[in-house]
């Protein structure tokens, strides 16, 4: 048969495969251009290069006119190998695996039982690697999904964006798990028959590889749930404040209801007024005077300048509107009186004790005079100057040199 | 009623009396006890006398002390705090959206976020648009700011708010501001009033935020 032939034929298609992996490296940055951008460069690559890329099918041309791009294959291949999660492709087609196994497991047992055996493990290789590539696309799906799960879909940075992509997981969750439910056991075990390779292939290994993918697409599947309620409470919250905000805008006038005047105040309006616990020093226990009095010496001397007496102010106290009108009149009597000074046509000093006397007015000579000298100190300067004020002073007593003012007279300076 | 000694809950009794919200991030130990059903009932028969009771949010994030009866004057000062709420409510939200949009953010401000003024302030430097907000929002009569510094309106704004405990700050000598569940509450009170108003304010379905800016 064709025993000579096929291992010339794998020895060919290894020479061939290492040459052409060898152009993946050799292009990796024109190429990793291409991925990264919409088109694989031309500059720097030579007419052979490139014949040898199109042959290979790492690149390709669309049309005629169109630039060299990736092949799908190739595009795949490499968000596999750099985890891009936003162009990792989830293959959850296992209906085409499954025809291939049936296949490759009908012709393990037609060379079984011809009896050619070294035909009989070339299938079982190949059925060995259908096996793996059907428990490896699983593998690398879960693997992708919880990629995505553990950044948050941080590959994408707009929330809308991270709800698209969750939604589509949660898509390719429900056609791995659709994808798991196809592959029935029972049928496998009667295909499989007495072969004890065979069983250990396809039902020990795969059963118990498969049962564990589906705990984890399970588990894949209510974390991605739980998130997507996550990011759909993050929306809501953010439409809520920006379009509460632009109504806000719009309405400046708007007042809700008065809620705290219904019958039922909506519990979440009913914060009620704050109350402030105070306490103060208590000095009726005598277990605490040691305490207070510690308290006190501990309180640091407060840094205050002493206050001169001259910049200390009388404390003032409220007058009365009675005091005050009082006041009012005595000030206006002493202006009439310093009227009187300015109109009369004698320029002599005339004593402010005489005018009250001889007018009729009833104010205390004290205070008489009092007014009259602070009227003349409450003078703008200029107008003081046109008055001349004599005090008329002596002295308390024979051995006290205070001066006492008995009387002021007031005059006009020429 | 329980007759569980209230012995250890003295400074949080003081601090709810104040008024304050408690949440899981300005008091932890204070909101867990608090989240105990038996510790409630013991507190809302102290505060019986002083007719206030604890209450909680919708969704119980946080806990804060409510009238018991709602007599006359309680009545009058819950009118006046709404119409402080009211007022409050769009400089609050527009702060809101501008931290969102100045720091790059997915979401809303939430509970237990970092939030550090000079990082606002370093993003708005460079950004006309963002600094005109800022300076809009600090003047504004609920921030009160006087200053045309953007440094000293961040500044005002993060004490307003942290005033108004919707931020925490950790140490005072240090301009790191946590967010406090009084955020949600703010928004727990804005999703009451556009139901019980029935305004057109959508937080479902997709992309309306861009129809609404």
């Amino acid at each position: 048969m064709n025993d000579a032939e096929t291992p010339g034929l794998e020895s060919r298609l290894i020479t061939t495969g290492v040459e052409r992996l060898a152009l993946l490296g050799r292009h990796a940055e024109a190429l990793m251009q291409g991925y990264a951008n919409d088109q694989v460069p031309l500059e720097g690559l030579s007419h052979t290069a490139l014949r040898k890329l199109l042959s290979a099918r790492i690149v390709w041309r669309p049309d005629e006119q169109g630039g060299l791009k990736l092949t799908p294959k190739v595009r795949e291949l490499i968000a596999e190998m750099v985890s891009d999660e936003a162009r990792r492709h989830v293959n959850a087609d296992v209906a085409e695996a499954l025809e291939l196994i049936r296949s490759l497991i009908q012709s393990y047992r037609d060379s079984s039982s011809r009896g050619d055996y070294w035909q009989q493990e070339q299938q079982l290789l190949r059925l060995r690697q259908a096996v793996d590539d059907m428990n490896g696309r699983f593998a690398d799906a879960i693997d992708s999904l919880w990629q995505r799960l553990n950044s948050d879909f941080g590959f994408v940075s707009q929330l809308n964006d991270k709800v698209r992509e969750n939604d589509r997981a949660q898509k390719q969750v429900v056609r791995l798990l659709d994808g798991l439910a196809l592959i029935d056991f029972d049928e496998l075990i009667e295909l499989v028959g007495s072969d004890g390779t065979l069983r250990k292939v396809l039902i020990s290994q795969l059963q118990q590889q498969l049962s564990q993918h589906y705990t984890s697409l399970r588990e894949v599947q209510h974390r991605l749930i739980e998130l997507m309620a996550r990011f759909r409470h993050m929306q809501a919250r953010s439409r809520l404040v920006s379009g509460m905000a632009a109504f806000l805008r719009e309405h400046p006038g708007f007042t809700p209801g008065n809620y705290a005047r219904r019958s039922d105040v909506p519990a979440l309006f009913n914060h009620a007024a704050p109350l402030t616990a105070a306490g103060a020093v208590a000095l009726d226990r005598a277990q605490d005077i040691p305490t207070l009095s510690a308290l006190i010496k501990a309180i640091p001397t407060p840094l205050r300048a002493a206050q001169s007496v001259t910049s200390a102010r009388p404390a003032e106290h409220v007058e009365d509107t009675l005091i005050a009108a009082r006041q009012q009149a005595l000030k206006d009597d002493v202006e009439t009186f310093y009227l009187n000074v300015v109109d009369r046509a004698e320029q002599t000093p005339i004593s402010a004790l005489d005018y009250l006397n001889q007018s009729e007015l009833q104010w205390p000579p004290e205070i008489w005079l009092f007014q009259v000298i602070a009227e003349h100190q409450g003078l703008p300067h200029s107008e003081q100057r046109a008055f001349h004020l004599h005090q008329q002073e002596e002295r308390a007593s024979a051995y006290n040199d205070v001066k006492l003012i008995r009387d002021v007279s007031l005059g006009l300076a020429v | 009623m329980s007759d569980m000694s209230l012995l250890p809950h003295g400074p949080l009794l003081e601090r709810l009396l104040a008024g304050e919200f408690i949440c899981a991030v300005s008091d932890e130990s204070a909101f867990k006890r608090l989240q105990d059903d038996a510790t409630r009932e013991a507190i809302d028969s102290y505060l019986r006398p002083l007719n206030r009771r604890v209450a909680s949010s919708q969704e119980e994030g946080v806990y804060f002390l409510a009238w018991r009866q709602l007599d006359d004057s309680a009545r009058d000062q819950l009118a006046r705090q709404l119409g402080d709420t009211v007022n409050s409510l769009l400089p609050l939200l527009e702060w809101l959206q501008l931290v969102q949009e100045a720091l790059g953010r997915d979401s809303v401000l939430s509970p237990g976020d970092v939030l550090k003024p000079g990082e606002l302030q370093a993003k708005s430097e460079d950004n006309p648009s963002l600094r005109e907000r800022i300076e809009r929002l600090a003047t504004d009569s609920f921030f009160g700011s006087q200053s045309d510094q953007l440094d000293a309106q961040v500044k005002q704004v993060f004490k307003r708010l942290r005033e108004h405990g919707y931020l925490l700050q950790p140490h005072a000598d240090r301009q790191v501001f946590l967010v406090t569940g009084k955020v949600d509450y703010l928004l727990e009170l804005v999703r009451f009033i556009r139901d019980e108003e029935h305004l057109p304010v959508d937080d479902e379905g997709e992309d309306t935020q861009e129809a609404l800016l």
